[in-house]
């Protein structure tokens, strides 16, 4: 019997394999393509304070290897969020980690505190890094002061672990990660997408309606595997790895470099069962190498 | 939420008509069950490096034999690759996907306007008509005689009448012509209810018609999808009677594809 478990904090994760934030919507979508009890968890789509419709269509694009999105937060806001999605995703026998993400400090406290009054949730992930949203969404992200600020205010108001999620857009991802680690929390997850855009030649226009958006999928991966690592090493918290996570050998790689758990995200989109093979498929990776445990692989890459 | 299903389907037939349009026949038992006219499924295409499935309508099912048909036109590499399947391969599907066409019990006369491979989702839906005992009248319209896909299937089951752009085949003229001609000389009775699906422009003219003629409809769209069940959020869909700041846009895949022409605004 492999051990696959993992804890980011006081969260026990029964294996590694989390779905990422707004690629697997509320989980309904994905019911009967695959049995939720054999994630580790499930990250919610972006939940924000009050409702948002989201963007102007065209919103997303494919690419070679990765995709352009610009959705945009749309979301019930959270109270619905807690009477419409919350009774369906707490019965799913899994982590279920709400994604929260304001337009200010306050928002991001005012919805974690309207959450804790619902039952089933086992984390908050803060979404700091949208790069979809216009109100200086990416302050948050940017600015090393603003994100510890923000993280000491939210970590006032719950007991619930935290885990805030950075955008890989800024010049030291470190830095940011370090202001969290020291504002209380509990781990962080990288990289939200990174800021790309496309453009048609034929009518000269950009082809997301916002002209940029975030670019996500394989293509991503490499560069995802090297900010984990570079956070790996400056943090003592945990890391959760994302960033064009496809496979079980993605997911060793990125224990390898650092990370204590990973969230696959594009992937879910064209392979659905993605999530789950890769959970069977680490299982089978452990037993051939002779691994025991999962977690005797986090930061095990020789240097 | 509809049972979707995914299932590894075997190629049983490719069938080429025409110019680049295809017939292509899947052994999917399952989705063949589970599925409504106007739904759509998720192929993913192999040997070619696209990242998402591609959607395609439902052309026909036959559930007896387990067999699921999409008609596709090669536009770019997903169609390419899936053009060159060959008989006895294995095409990963999800399916059915979305919300058919609604056959509510006051249709009690059914015009069908399709436009291209807009013509896709009907023989699915005149075989329902069918067996409701609606009758319906098909008005198809391609570029040229070559274009035309499946009008023998569709005389099976409708009265149909077609129109070609350089006048090789039927009338000439776009299928908004006829369909302008049509209501002229057969002003629309009580009761008759609107299905079209083709390229964007086409279904906006068709909405202006329908509103003119005050007459209640359903639009099958197409818009960019990378999951096809609602979990990308990127098939947004512009709301004809938004709730400001609150919900603006359904989504095509989940909402639609099909949608009642007064509810959508339909973009290029
Ligand atoms: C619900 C739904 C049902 C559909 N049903 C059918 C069907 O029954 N038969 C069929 O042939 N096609 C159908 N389509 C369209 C089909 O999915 C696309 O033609 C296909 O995805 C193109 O893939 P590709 O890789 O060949 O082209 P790509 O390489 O992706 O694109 C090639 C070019 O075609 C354009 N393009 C891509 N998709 C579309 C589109 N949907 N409409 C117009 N231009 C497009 C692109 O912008 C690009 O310029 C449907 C689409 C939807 C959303
Ligand atoms: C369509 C789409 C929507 C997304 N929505 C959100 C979101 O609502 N909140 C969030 O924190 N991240 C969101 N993300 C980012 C993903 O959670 C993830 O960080 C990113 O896509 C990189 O992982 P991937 O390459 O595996 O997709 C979204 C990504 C995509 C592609
Ligand atoms: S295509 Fe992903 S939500 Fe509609």
């Amino acid at each position: 019997m492999i051990d696959l478990s993992v804890s980011i904090g006081a969260l026990k994760l029964q294996n590694p394999v989390l779905t990422a934030s707004g690629t697997f919507g509320y989980a309904e979508e994905f019911e009967g393509l695959i049995d939720f009890r054999l994630l580790g968890g499930i990250v919610t789509k972006t939940v924000t304070l009050d409702p948002r419709p989201g963007n102007s269509p065209p919103r997303i694009v494919e690419l070679p290897n990765g995709m352009l999105n610009s959705i945009g937060l749309p979301n019930l806001g959270v109270e619905r969020f807690i009477t419409e999605k919350m009774p369906y995703l707490r019965r799913l026998g899994t982590r279920i980690i709400v994604n929260v993400a304001g337009r200010t400090g306050e928002e991001f406290v005012e919805c974690v505190r309207r959450l804790e009054t619902a039952d089933g949730i086992d984390a908050y992930e803060l979404n700091y890094s949208c790069p979809n949203v216009k109100e200086g969404g990416l302050s948050f992200s940017s600015d090393a002061h603003v994100a510890g600020r923000v993280t000491a205010a939210v970590r006032a108001v719950t007991k619930r672990p935290l885990i805030t999620k950075l955008t890989p857009n800024v010049t030291s991802i470190s830095d940011i990660g370090l202001a969290c680690q020291d504002a209380g929390a509990d781990a962080v997850s990288a990289v939200n997408t990174l800021v790309g855009m496309a453009v048609d030649i034929r009518t000269r226009r950009a082809k997301l309606a916002t002209v940029t958006g975030g670019y996500s999928g394989p293509a991503i991966k490499p560069i995802a595997l090297a900010k984990v690592y570079e956070l790996a090493r400056r943090l003592s918290i945990p890391v959760i790895g994302i960033g064009g996570i496809c496979s079980a050998e993605d997911i060793v790689e990125f224990l390898l470099a650092g990370a204590t758990a990973v969230q696959m995200g594009t992937v879910n989109f064209y392979e659905p069962t993605a999530t789950v093979r890769a959970v069977e498929d680490l299982e089978k990776f452990c037993r051939a190498q002779n691994i025991f445990a999962v977690r005797t692989l986090i930061g095990a890459m020789e240097l | 939420m509809a049972e979707k299903f995914i299932e590894n389907t075997r190629v049983v037939d490719l069938q080429p008509l025409g110019a680049a349009n295809f017939l292509l026949t899947l052994e999917a038992p399952l989705i063949s069950r589970a599925a409504t006219a106007g739904q759509f499924i998720q192929v993913a295409v192999p040997r070619c490096s696209v990242l998402w499935r591609r959607p395609f309508s439902i052309n026909d099912v036959s559930t007896e034999n387990g067999l699921v048909e999409i008609l596709f036109q090669i536009l770019g590499r997903g169609t390419r690759a899936l053009a060159e399947v060959k008989r006895g391969d294995t095409l990963n599907v999800i399916g059915p996907l979305g919300n058919g066409f609604r056959v509510e019990s006051t249709v009690r006369r059914a015009l069908i306007v399709a436009g291209g491979l807009g013509i896709a989702p009907f023989p699915f839906l005149l075989k329902r008509l069918g067996e409701a005992s609606i009758p319906s009248v098909v008005l198809y319209g391609v570029g040229r005689r070559e274009q035309l896909c499946c009008v023998d299937r569709l005389r099976e089951r409708a009265e149909v009448y077609l129109c070609t752009l350089d006048g090789s085949a039927g009338e000439q003229g776009t299928v908004v012509d006829l369909l302008e001609k049509h209501l002229r000389e057969n002003p629309p009775i009580p009761d008759l209810h609107l299905f079209t699906c083709g390229p964007t422009p086409m279904m906006r003219k068709v909405q202006t018609i329908a509103e003119k003629h005050q007459l209640s409809g359903q639009a099958s769209l197409e818009t960019v999808m990378a999951c096809g069940f609602g979990a990308c959020v990127g098939c947004a869909v512009p709301m004809r009677h938004p709730q400001p700041g609150v919900q603006e846009y359904y989504l095509a895949c989940k909402d639609g594809p099909v949608f009642n022409l007064e509810e959508i605004i339909i973009h290029d």
